[in-house]
């Protein structure tokens, strides 16, 4: 059980007054870390060790990979710790594909690989040895908009947007086998994809319109 | 009185179906959100959690982590005592800034003791996210475990663990350790005149926020001026926050959020996450990214409060109710964020109300607004204890609610009223006559079919909020307003107020936001006020700037005009508030103990429509959010270890595609004179109705009175065991 010591007796317990704590000078203190990290002082106290440890990371265990993404071929060294929305996302500079719980449960990070829809940040990078990616930045062919993506736009398809990418992602995977889908089978088809928006209803629509419009591609 | 309802006239652009101005961007990638952000030289920073829900930190010690190769920055409570004013509020008060100054319960970005597992301990910057995390595993914490409690009423029982030293209970904005009461009228007279008397307990779940966008924040000083890309719901206020919480002047904190992944209430304000982030960019002089996991986000920032509700309601036997009293308790965790409140009674008429909410302190993790923060939990309650005063006493729930929900009286006049439109235009729609069992649980079975009915109003007072508008030489537009958009098209929304009021197309109003260097205050994308008041802002400057044109004509060569407004609007002491009820059918299989939505239709009025396609969506995914907490959504505890264990989407059984039906939304339009162009409150009245009326629906269906939410599967088949 905690007891009414535990204000104030111990300094290194988080225990400044109000005043003391919104008085305190943080720029004046540490104005100085322009010149020098290691000198920053006053509202913090600089871990000396960390500041100055300058050291590079040791090298890690690496393959050198082949994939295509979206048509374009890549010849990469990937640490063989990466995942495949890692190597899109920071080191291919497709950032289009989100992570949103990073484990498989929300499909935010859906992309096209070989043909079928998968969760990225549950492929590691060197998986994808050979593959041909499709992410949400190859939807749009020249400047043009895939009729998908283009009645998501009329649709009110993104809230927020955030798992707009894995949603197209895994909607143009079922255009692809089911041109025509109707409301069930497109709720089957997306049914990893969240949206917590809850804009679930306006997404059906718009997939099962780009069907009856004529598909995806 | 009220003034009596008028039909919208037409406009030029508002009440049309409009794409969103970003759409473009929002389905190809190009939308750069706060993750996407890249700066040279930039490191990536993680946070280390409390494994333990109460404990004392004996010693920390870094050194091992610091040794890593690629590591550049390490933060403690130690080293970095950083008061997260917004994080923990005397009261609640999360707009107060004296009840922040006064708060005694301070929430730093670091923490000793912690007091939830998952309460922040220490920080590390490194090269790659990969390098940060290895070294938060060599941290060395040495943990004094202390007892812990996880629920409100054992909180406040007697030699409960005491998370703070004056108790569990949390303190108002004054300090004062007392529950919030409100006492209207005379209950005790209220009980004396009634027929009958009836008393129950109701309890709800706790609810996280769930936004898909994780919190993460990248910090970057530019000499003494910080640079914050951060998810924020209100950039003004986030600014105002991190400057007070890191002792700098207003005008060197830059907030910029052009894109942002949701937050439903748990992006307001500043965050820890950008403290942290700042502090950490601060020692290791680089740009830092700090990123939470999912699971991180799920227990370090916060979700909806959970709640115990004790009701006592007085009805005559014609179901007049004479009298509500409601003792109830909300679950803060160990920090106050948020105010913990519990409404629903002041919906009705009856004039003897006595309500009394503690919140109170737990080694749970915090609870925080989101979307009607005190709303869901609170109808859910009252709604459920009406509707089973109605079956008992033999009186159809919408005819008592018609006979007893607040209207608009000589004392307390409204703009205007149209809750009786609303349920009687979803009665209709509904068929709630022909759909509704007349004897609840009457149906054989076993997959048992019922309805059940829900009814509100919510604020949609007006306030202020700040409009820039520019007009150059080619007649091209430019808006400024400080708005994010957290994903009920914000930016959208202002440019067709500019374009209505300045009329012209809405192709002809470029719109700046999510930049504080760039755009004038805003309140925020909370409490649904942007539409309000940055749009009564927006017409106020539009009108000022067509007073320019009109007086000077339209600039020439370089020359610009503009305009600027805060207005202060009023609603000249009258109510305002917007209006909906819900019809749901549902089927419950009685051997599986599962809950299918058949039918569900919605009625609302929040004025005049801006843009009815994202309108529509804004109450359809706040209906299925809804749903989700009626049916499936918690954040359960292992009451020995006190470890959550239901932290994530699958744990917390959030909706998806397979599990939503067609939401019905019909708007009943209406133009008070208020508000820009009569718009009112529309994101968050969505949510508030879903709970009650789908418990509502299975009590007609099964004839059980579901009093605890989630009403999930175990807890169905417990009942009709």
């Amino acid at each position: 059980m905690s007891d009414k010591k535990e204000r104030g007796d111990n300094p290194s317990q988080n225990q400044l007054s109000p005043k003391e704590q919104s008085r305190r000078d943080f720029l004046e203190a540490s104005g100085a870390t322009v010149v020098a990290t290691a000198a920053v002082t006053g509202i913090y106290t600089p871990v000396a060790s960390a500041q100055s440890n300058q050291s590079e990371p040791e090298a890690q265990p690496s393959t050198r990979i082949q994939l295509n993404v979206n048509g374009v071929d890549h010849e990469i060294e990937v640490q063989d710790r990466w995942t495949l929305v890692e190597l899109l996302r920071d080191h291919l500079e497709l950032t289009g594909t989100k992570i949103g719980c990073n484990r498989s449960e929300c499909g935010a990070c859906t992309v096209i690989m070989d043909g079928k829809n998968v969760n990225s940040c549950s492929q590691l990078a060197v998986w994808a040895d050979g593959a041909r990616i499709t992410t949400v930045e190859g939807l749009a062919r020249n400047g043009e908009l895939s009729p998908l993506q283009q009645v998501f736009v009329e649709h009110n398809g993104p809230q927020c947007g955030f798992c707009t990418p894995g949603q197209l992602m895994s909607a143009t995977a079922l255009l692809t086998s089911n041109p025509r889908p109707n409301a069930q089978e497109v709720k089957e088809g997306l049914v990893g994809n969240l949206c917590r928006c809850s804009n679930y209803n306006a997404i059906v629509e718009a997939v099962v319109t780009t069907g009856e419009q004529g598909g995806a591609a | 009185m009220s003034e009596a309802n008028s039909p919208v006239t037409p406009l030029a652009t508002i009440g049309n179906s409009t794409a969103r101005i970003d759409a473009v961007e929002r389905v190809t990638g190009e939308a750069k959100y706060t993750r996407d952000v890249r700066l040279p030289g930039m490191l990536y920073g993680k946070v280390l959690r409390s494994p333990h829900p109460h404990a004392r930190i004996r010693s920390i010690d870094v050194s091992r982590a610091a040794q890593l190769p690629g590591v550049r920055a390490i933060a403690t409570h130690e080293t970095a005592p950083v008061v997260w004013g917004a994080g923990s509020i005397s009261g609640g008060r999360q707009y107060n800034d004296p009840a922040k100054e006064a708060t005694l319960h301070r929430r730093f970005i670091f923490n000793n003791p912690v007091r939830f597992v998952g309460d922040s301990v220490a920080a590390v910057a490194a090269v790659d996210r990969n390098i940060a995390e290895e070294a938060l595993s060599l941290i060395d914490v040495d943990y004094e475990e202390l007892p812990f409690v996880l629920e409100p009423e054992e909180a406040l029982a007697p030699g409960a663990p005491q998370i703070w030293p004056e108790g569990n209970l949390c303190p108002d904005f004054r300090n004062n350790f007392e529950p919030m009461v409100s006492n209207i009228g005379d209950v005790e007279a209220g009980f004396a005149a009634a027929d009958q008397i009836f008393e129950e307990r109701y309890a709800t779940g706790f609810i996280h926020n769930g936004q898909m966008e994780p919190r993460c924040a990248m910090a970057s000083w530019q000499g003494d001026k910080l640079t914050l890309y951060t998810p924020s719901q209100g950039i003004s206020n986030c600014r105002h926050d991190v400057a007070r919480d890191l002792g700098l002047a207003v005008h060197q904190v830059r907030i910029v959020c052009n894109y942002m992944g949701g937050g439903f209430g748990n992006k307001n304000q500043n965050q820890d996450a950008d403290l942290v982030a700042a502090t950490l960019s601060r020692l290791a002089n680089a740009p830092v990214m700090l990123e939470y996991s999912r699971k991180e986000d799920w227990l370090g920032v916060h979700g909806r409060w959970p709640t115990v509700q004790y009701y006592k309601v007085g009805v005559k036997d014609d179901g007049e109710v004479t009298a509500i009293e409601m003792e109830g308790f909300s679950g803060m965790g160990p920090y106050r964020k948020n105010s913990g409140g519990i409404s629903g009674m002041d919906v009705y008429a009856c004039e003897n109300r006595l309500r009394s909410i503690s919140p109170v302190y737990t080694n749970r993790t915090t609870s925080g607004n989101f979307r009607a923060p005190s709303e869901p939990h609170g109808f859910f309650a009252v709604e459920s204890m009406m509707d089973d005063i109605a079956y008992k006493i033999g009186i159809d729930p919408v005819e008592f609610t018609l006979k007893n929900m607040r209207r608009p009286t000589e004392d307390r006049p409204f703009t205007n009223y149209s809750l009786d439109e609303c349920i009687a235009r979803g009665a209709d729609s509904f068929d709630w006559d022909n759909r509704r069992q007349t004897v609840a649980g009457s149906d054989p079975g076993p997959i048992k079919r019922g309805a059940g009915f829900a009814f509100m109003m919510f604020r949609s007072g007006v306030g202020t909020s700040s409009a820039i508008v520019r007009v150059d030489a080619n007649k091209n537009y430019t808006l400024f307003v400080g708005v994010t958009d957290i994903g009920p098209g914000a930016k959208t929304t202002m440019g067709m107020i500019a374009a209505e009021e300045l009329g012209v197309p809405l192709s002809q109003v470029e719109v700046v936001a999510g930049d504080t260097d760039r755009c004038p205050y805003s309140v925020g994308e909370s409490g649904s006020r942007t539409t309000i008041m940055t749009g009564g802002a927006v017409v106020e400057a539009a009108k000022d700037l067509n007073r320019q044109i009109a007086d000077k004509g339209f600039p020439a060569g370089d020359d610009v005009l503009i305009a600027s407004a805060t207005p202060r609007p009023t609603t000249d002491g009258k109510t305002r508030q917007c209006f909906g009820a819900h019809f749901v059918e549902v089927e419950v299989d009685t051997q599986l103990g599962t809950t299918r939505i058949t039918k569900y239709t919605t009625v609302h009025e929040s004025g005049r429509i801006i843009n009815p396609t994202t309108a529509r969506d804004q109450i359809r995914g706040a209906t299925i959010q809804g749903i989700g907490q009626a049916l499936h959504e918690d954040l359960l505890y292992d009451q020995e270890s006190g470890q959550p264990l239901t932290a994530g989407y699958y744990g917390a059984r959030h909706l998806t595609h397979i599990d939503v039906p067609d939401i019905e939304v019909e708007f009943i339009e209406v133009d008070d004179g208020y508000g820009p162009f009569g718009a009112k409150t529309a994101g968050e009245a969505g949510i508030i109705l879903a709970p009650a009326a789908v418990a509502n629906a299975i009590f007609n269906a099964t004839g059980k009175r579901m009093k605890e939410l989630p009403i999930s599967r175990d807890k169905l088949l417990g009942e009709l065991a």
